[in-house]
């Protein structure tokens, strides 16, 4: 009875981190329960439906957990909620999808009544075919994703036992010269293609191209892999070519500028959810080939109608990648339907404390806007009422002085409105990278960042995702978009990889004091305030104080 | 109990009762308290009350299955049976050895419980039970058997009784009479009856098998098939009613070879332990109920404690106000109705009878509150296990289909402390950390106490069904049970055991074992106890028939099951709270501060520190531990409660076990900073000037004092006083003010003329009623001459009856004795009446029933059957024979 765990009423559980049977805990309740928040002392994890449903697909069963909860809970657990958790674990493979020889994919069942329940939804009605035998009904292949989403939704998660395709081969190869996958990458694709499907979560800059690299030199088939933006699919690219046996001409990129089919090819999002006359004229590029395996980047930014079209790829192993699976839409529920599970997930302290991301000194720094400021902000409108205090005369003072206080170490400046950033570009004396910036100019200025010919960007949520800054040890965040905590999270991880000479890595909020800017910003740290990155604040007059 | 130690069998239950012993009368009374209120003069009389209809119906809604079981194979057997009979309809032809050896307890608690009386060799029934039980085709009886063949051919035409005997192969007799007695004997003759029926078509026996375990009564067509013919012919299918045929008792007797019930039930079901668990893990779940209990009692009154949710008019919480408190407390709507309720019966929240009514916790909440923790759930259990209200009723509809909502009327049941002490004992009784499953409680207490009548599905729980369910959950909820096993706590509020705790415990693991054969050998096996009866040694003991039986019953004064007095139970809770104690968690003095706002404690809180945080922040989680979180928002309710910016950091540092993190500290003082920067108060009037000198002048001034003026900045004063006085005032003073408008002009002072708001004038109030019309008074007229010769006419008939002189008198008890013996011989008898207005009158009437404090009967003064309140009846006379 003096375990580290405590299982609260709502069925959280508390993993106290300091005892000494914490590590021991954390492995035997990972595979049911969700990691929400790790701060400091005390670890709170959730225990959900959809986790425990996970943790039966994974092979976990309900005496397993029960057990896992008694053994390590310093208080007696409530029976009421070990009865709840073996109900819900039972659930789950009632119903089973599989191939049948003579019907394709039918939709079967070990318990009548629970068929007979699902089949008098409306929403299941239009997914399922004819009734094969009592406990049988056939299942449109093409609804295979759509039917596992709704089943979930109703409470009956269905096993899906039908299979993948192995797709076209392709020989890839990890070329291991000089460097290795690191313990946790490996784990994560083992993971991964252990459970078929599911979705990895790294801290940023922890590698997770180099685990999408890996799950293709087991899967060695064709790849499609789906990336947010250009940028991000010439690094992929960049990193293929440099870490696997694949060649440049091996991989094809698909945007709005190239429509290449190769036997690996990147695709963004946008040019997949372009939409001509109603209809999306791309989707063909799903069918193009037999891919074996594909790849989501970002996946917490997987757009709504990827979400229909990977419903239709449920033959295929679907691997999902991201920092974050915090989507501001509250859609998590259907990447974990539709991609399948996390199939991995390790807390960003962990990482940085086996070095493999750099620790980090987060600061917010809360200025005073000036009274005629005050004033303006008081009778803007509400729609403008940010954009007002986001851009406030103090923070330039402010970023100017981070800027001095750090000079000769690579800097980036990140916010959201063109003009504050022009003005900080000139101020600073800094190039200004945003939308209408070219892609060739991006790629010169990022090069020349990287080389050290220039120390201070300024950047524009262009920049948010993918691109791959190696040596940036200072962001300074003047505004973001709201209160957006994954891209929060993202712009912390500008400076996370870990830096040649073990420089520790500064992010800068810039925040205005008693508006809505601060409001966003507690909300915005929230998620890294979870993940253990406890925000230092100091008054702006203290930091101008300090650097004067 | 020793009639048969007296040489002459007793005639009647009265002689009965009087052949027993004290030591039986008094097993008789304690367990048919009724009889005794008021007590009765003597054993005639107690008999007399015995006999009635509402205790008998009492006495056997009580019995448990197999008594009752036994009471109806009573009802279908000969009127008196012999116990050979008897033995014959309740363990069938084939003498199941169960049933045989559980018979003698059955009819020795029927005895106990005066409802039958007579040896062995005259069995008899008392009449009222035997009328309760006996099979009539308004209520068929649950033996599912028919009238007698003499009773189904009481109506029959002689030639066709003479026609039926002769088919089925006997002699013709003379008369009817014997005719029906030869026909029931061959009935009742195995070895006959088998050869008759061994003649029988093969679907005339279909026939038979459909009707042979009741209902006994079926349909026929006008012109019956062959099948329905050939059993009418031999009388194996008797007539009742035009279209409907019955099969006689005896018929079905010689099919069911011989049983009255299809299944006896001779053993209570045994209460099985479903899951077993350690008992340490059971105390220590249970520890954690009870000490979620008492958080969550805690809680909802806090929640309560600035001003509660109104009372309804009819009294009780309103459906919303509950919802509100069930998704404070985050528990469902019945689960809040509980607590709620549970805090009410332990005297921790009234009505605080206001005007305005409103809950609130009482004065005995806050002593509660000082006691320690194992005291505190002593209280919550012993009141849940006292208490006869009954939260689970709450969100249902009473009998007039009004809403039963929590804290109302109408949630007393009587049964619930018997119930919830009843299925805890039960639970007591299996192996500890033994968790039955609910259905096999649920088994037990139909067993112990059946519904009569025709059987219920057996999904559908009556009121002690629910109860049972009820107790089960509830015991859950409040720790007295952990994982469905009963706590060892909990097995201390049933209070003390007997000395030899190892051997009941050991006896009724074997019985769960083997519940069938445990039952005679381990009578002290708690989880077979039997509540209906008690400290009766069988008197068959002595009977040539049960020296066979192996295990003769023993009394078992430990095993008393009722609940306990109110002082035994006093020390049975603190005999709980003391085993509770030190399985409850230590309060910390400490938590864990956090740098994402979140503070957490990893266990319970000292009060002082839980209340402190409570108000310095927001409770995220509970559970075993509590999970704060500091906004703004919550750091300025703790400013407000009159904290500063540094005694909130000197408390987070004294009670944190880790440095108070940068952006607490920072969050405390950056809300500090702006606390109280903008004033709020009350004014109601002012003075402005600008020139600040003047001002100050008035203040200095003392006749300024009683305007109680304020400066709130160089140019304004404040005050309370309303501005008419502040005119007033500075005028005295010889200023020269102008009164100013909402808008800051100068009000033209000009006399106004006050007015009222919109008022109607007042109703004349006449000094008498006005006077009426001619259409009145003719109708009234037409009223009273109506309501006169009404009044007039009907003395005439009862002149003879007045004449006769007073009104009889007797004693209550003769005139109750009177009566019932009237029933029996249909006499008619002369009563004096007082009706409801107190005007006595006399009257003939026959009586007919005697039940429940009235009497049915013929009245022959008015010609026509009613009902009287026998306490009205002033007393009776036996009429002369002439009479009427």
């Amino acid at each position: 009875m003096n375990g580290p765990l405590i299982v609260q009423s709502d069925k959280t559980l508390l993993l106290e981190v300091d005892h000494e049977q914490a590590d021991d805990c954390r492995r035997v309740i990972a595979p049911f329960a969700e990691l929400e928040r790790a701060p400091e002392h005390i670890h709170t994890y959730r225990v959900t439906p959809l986790g425990l449903w996970n943790a039966r697909a994974a092979g976990h069963d309900a005496e397993q957990v029960v057990d896992a909860l008694v053994q390590y809970s310093r208080y007696p657990v409530p029976h009421a909620l070990l009865v709840d958790i073996a109900e819900t674990m039972d659930r789950y493979g009632r119903l089973t999808l599989t191939k049948h020889p003579a019907h394709g994919l039918v939709l079967s069942t070990t318990d009548r009544p629970v068929l007979e329940e699902v089949l008098k939804s409306k929403r299941i009605t239009p997914l399922v075919g004819a009734r094969i035998d009592p406990d049988t009904v056939a299942v449109h292949p093409s609804e295979r994703g759509q039917i596992k989403q709704v089943l979930l939704k109703l409470g009956w998660p269905a096993e899906d036992l039908a299979g993948y395709v192995d797709g076209e081969a392709h020989p890839i190869e990890l070329a291991e010269d000089g460097w290795a996958l690191r313990p946790y990458q490996k784990q994560a694709v083992e993971n991964f293609w252990h459970g078929g499907s599911g979705v990895v979560v790294l801290p940023c800059g922890a590698g997770k191209t180099l685990v999408g690299a890996g799950s293709m030199a087991q899967a060695k088939s064709t790849t499609l892999i789906l990336v947010t933006n250009t940028v991000s699919a010439r690094q992929w690219k960049h990193e293929l070519v440099k870490r696997t046996s694949l060649t440049e001409d091996e991989i094809g990129e698909y945007s709005g500028t190239r429509k290449e089919i190769r036997p690996v090819t990147i695709a963004t999002y946008q040019v997949l959810t372009t939409k001509r006359k109603g209809v999306y004229p791309h989707l063909e590029l799903f069918d193009s080939r037999d891919w074996g395996l594909i790849v989501y980047d970002e996946v917490h930014l997987l757009p709504a109608p990827v979400f229909k079209f990977t419903a239709d790829l449920q033959a295929r192993r679907r691997l999902g990648l991201t920092a974050t699976l915090v989507r501001e839409d509250g859609r998590e529920s259907d990447v974990f339907s539709l991609i399948g599970p996390k199939r991995f997930d390790a807390p960003w302290k962990e990482i940085e404390a086996q070095g493999y991301i750099a620790p980090a000194d987060c600061v917010e720094v809360r200025v005073n806007l000036t009274d005629s400021e005050r004033l303006a902000y008081a009778t803007a409108e509400t729609e403008e009422k940010y954009r007002f205090c986001a851009t406030t005369e103090t923070k330039r003072k402010v970023t100017e002085a981070i800027v001095r206080r750090f000079a000769g170490q690579q800097i980036l400046v990140i916010g959201q409105y063109i003009d504050q950033l022009d003005e900080l570009g000139e101020h600073l004396n800094a190039p200004v990278i945003k939308g209408e910036t070219s892609n060739a100019q991006r790629e010169k200025l990022f090069d020349a960042f990287r080389e050290g010919e220039i120390n201070v960007l300024v950047v524009s949520k262009v920049a948010n995702f993918s691109i791959d800054l190696p040596e940036a040890t200072v962001a300074v965040q003047v505004s973001g978009t709201f209160g957006s905590r994954q891209e929060e999270a993202q712009r912390l991880g500008r400076v996370l990889r870990p830096k040649a000479d073990g420089h520790q890595a500064h992010f800068y909020s810039v925040v205005a004091r008693d508006t809505i800017d601060q409001d966003f910003a507690a909300h915005r740290q929230r998620f890294l305030a979870e993940q253990g990155y406890a925000y230092r604040i100091m008054d702006a007059d203290e930091l101008l104080a300090e650097d004067a | 109990m020793s009639d048969e130690k007296t040489a002459a069998a007793p005639r009647s239950l009265a002689e009965a009762l009087r052949a027993r012993d004290d030591a039986s009368l008094a097993a008789l009374l304690r367990s048919r308290p009724d009889l005794i209120t008021p007590v009765p003069s003597d054993l005639t009389q107690l008999a007399t009350r015995a006999g009635t209809r509402a205790s008998v119906v009492r006495a056997l809604e009580r019995l448990d299955r197999f008594a009752l079981q036994t009471a109806e194979a009573l009802a279908v057997a000969g009127d008196p049976a012999t116990y050979e009979e008897l033995l014959g309809l309740i363990a069938g032809d084939a003498q199941d050895p169960p049933v045989a050896a559980a018979l003698p307890r059955a009819v020795a608690t029927l005895r106990e419980q005066a409802l039958v009386w007579g040896g062995d060799d005259r069995l008899r029934l008392v009449r009222t039970a035997r009328e309760l039980l006996a099979p009539t085709p308004q209520h068929p009886s649950p033996t599912g058997l028919g009238p007698t063949v003499r009773e189904a051919t009481s109506g029959m035409s002689p030639g066709r009784i003479q026609e039926i005997v002769t088919t089925a192969g006997l002699p013709s007799t003379h008369d009817s009479v014997s005719a029906v007695d030869s026909l029931t004997s061959l009935f009742t003759d195995r070895r006959r009856m088998a050869a008759l029926l061994a003649g029988a078509p093969a679907d005339s026996l279909d026939v038979l098998g459909r009707l042979v375990w009741g209902p006994p009564y079926g349909q026929v067509t006008p012109d019956p098939a062959p099948r329905l013919r050939w059993l009418l012919d031999r009388g194996l299918l008797l007539p009742t009613a035009p279209g409907t045929v019955v099969l006689p008792r005896e018929v079905a007797l010689h099919l069911r070879e011989g049983r009255a019930h299809r299944a006896p039930e001779p053993v209570p079901p045994a209460v099985e332990a479903a899951a077993a668990h350690p008992p340490q893990v059971v105390d220590a779940t249970a520890a954690g109920q009870a000490h979620t209990a008492l958080a969550t009692v805690e809680e909802l009154l806090k929640d309560w404690d600035e001003g509660g949710p109104n009372v309804l008019r009819a009294g009780g919480l309103s459906v919303r106000d509950l919802k509100r408190t069930a998704v404070a407390l985050d528990v469902s709507e019945p689960v809040a109705a509980f607590w709620v309720e549970l805090a009410y019966a332990a005297g921790l929240l009234a009505s605080d009878g206001e005007a305005d009514e409103r809950y609130a916790a009482t004065p005995a909440y806050d002593e509660w509150l000082e006691r320690p923790p194992a005291e505190r759930w002593a209280l919550l259990a012993e009141t849940w296990l006292t208490a006869t209200r009954t939260p689970g009723l709450v969100g249902g509809r009473d009998a007039k289909d009004r809403a039963l909502s929590a804290l109302g009327p109408g949630l007393d049941r009587s049964a619930a402390p018997e119930v919830r002490h009843r299925v805890l004992t039960l639970l007591a009784g299996l192996p500890e950390g033994g968790a039955p499953s609910a259905e096999s409680v649920l088994a037990r207490l139909r067993w112990e106490r059946p519904l009569r009548g025709p059987e219920r599905a057996p999904d559908e729980d009556d009121l002690r069904g629910r109860l049972a369910r009820w107790t089960l959950s509830e015991a859950e909820l409040l720790g007295v049970t952990g994982r469905g096993a009963l706590s060892a706590h909990g097995r201390a509020l049933l209070g003390p055991r007997p000395p030899a705790k190892a051997g009941v415990k050991a006896r009724a693991r074997t019985t769960a074992a083997t519940p069938a054969a445990s039952v005679p050998t381990g009578p002290e096996g708690a989880g077979d106890k039997l509540p209906v009866h008690k400290l009766h040694r069988a008197p068959e003991t002595s009977r040539a028939g049960t020296e066979a039986q192996p295990q003769p019953q023993q009394p078992r004064p430990d095993l008393e099951p009722g609940p306990l007095s109110p002082s035994e139970q006093a020390v049975a809770s603190a005999a709980a709270a003391r085993l509770l104690a030190p399985l409850l968690p230590e309060p910390l003095d400490h938590v864990l501060l956090q740098a994402d706002l979140t503070a957490v404690a990893p266990g319970p809180l000292r009060r002082p520190l839980a209340d402190t945080l409570g108000v310095l922040a927001d409770v995220e989680s509970k559970g075993g531990a509590t999970v704060y979180r500091f906004t703004p928002g919550s750091v300025r309710r703790a400013l407000d409660a009159g904290r500063t910016a540094s005694d909130l950091h000197a408390f987070l540092a004294a009670h944190s076990r880790t440095p108070v993190p940068q952006p607490l500290a920072y969050l405390i003082d950056d809300v500090a900073r702006r606390h109280g920067h903008l004033r709020v108060g009350a004014a109601s009037a002012y003075v402005r000037c600008d020139d600040d000198a003047l001002l100050n002048e008035i203040l200095a001034d003392k006749r300024s004092a009683g305007l109680r003026l304020r400066r709130l900045a160089p140019t304004v004063l404040a005050t309370q006083a309303d501005p008419a006085t502040l005119l007033e005032g500075l005028r005295a003073m010889g200023y020269a003010p102008a009164a100013e408008s909402a808008e800051g002009d100068v009000l033209i002072a000009r006399a106004d003329s006050h007015r009222t708001p919109p008022r109607t004038a007042p109703e004349p109030v006449p000094d008498g009623p006005p006077a009426p019309d001619a259409t009145l008074l003719a109708a009234a007229i037409r009223a009273i001459r109506a309501g006169d010769l009404a009044s007039t006419a009907p003395r005439k008939p009862t002149t003879a009856q007045v004449a006769g002189g007073e009104l009889p008198r007797t004693s209550s008890a003769e005139t109750l004795a009177t009566m019932q013996a009237a029933v029996l011989t249909g006499e008619a008898l002369w009563i004096g009446y007082v009706n409801a207005e107190g005007a006595a009158s006399q009257r003939v009437i026959a009586p007919i029933r005697v039940e429940g404090g009235f009497v049915t009967a013929y009245d022959h003064t008015a010609d026509e059957v009613r009902t009287y309140p026998l306490h009205r009846v002033t007393g009776v006379a036996e009429l002369a024979d002439d009479q009427i």
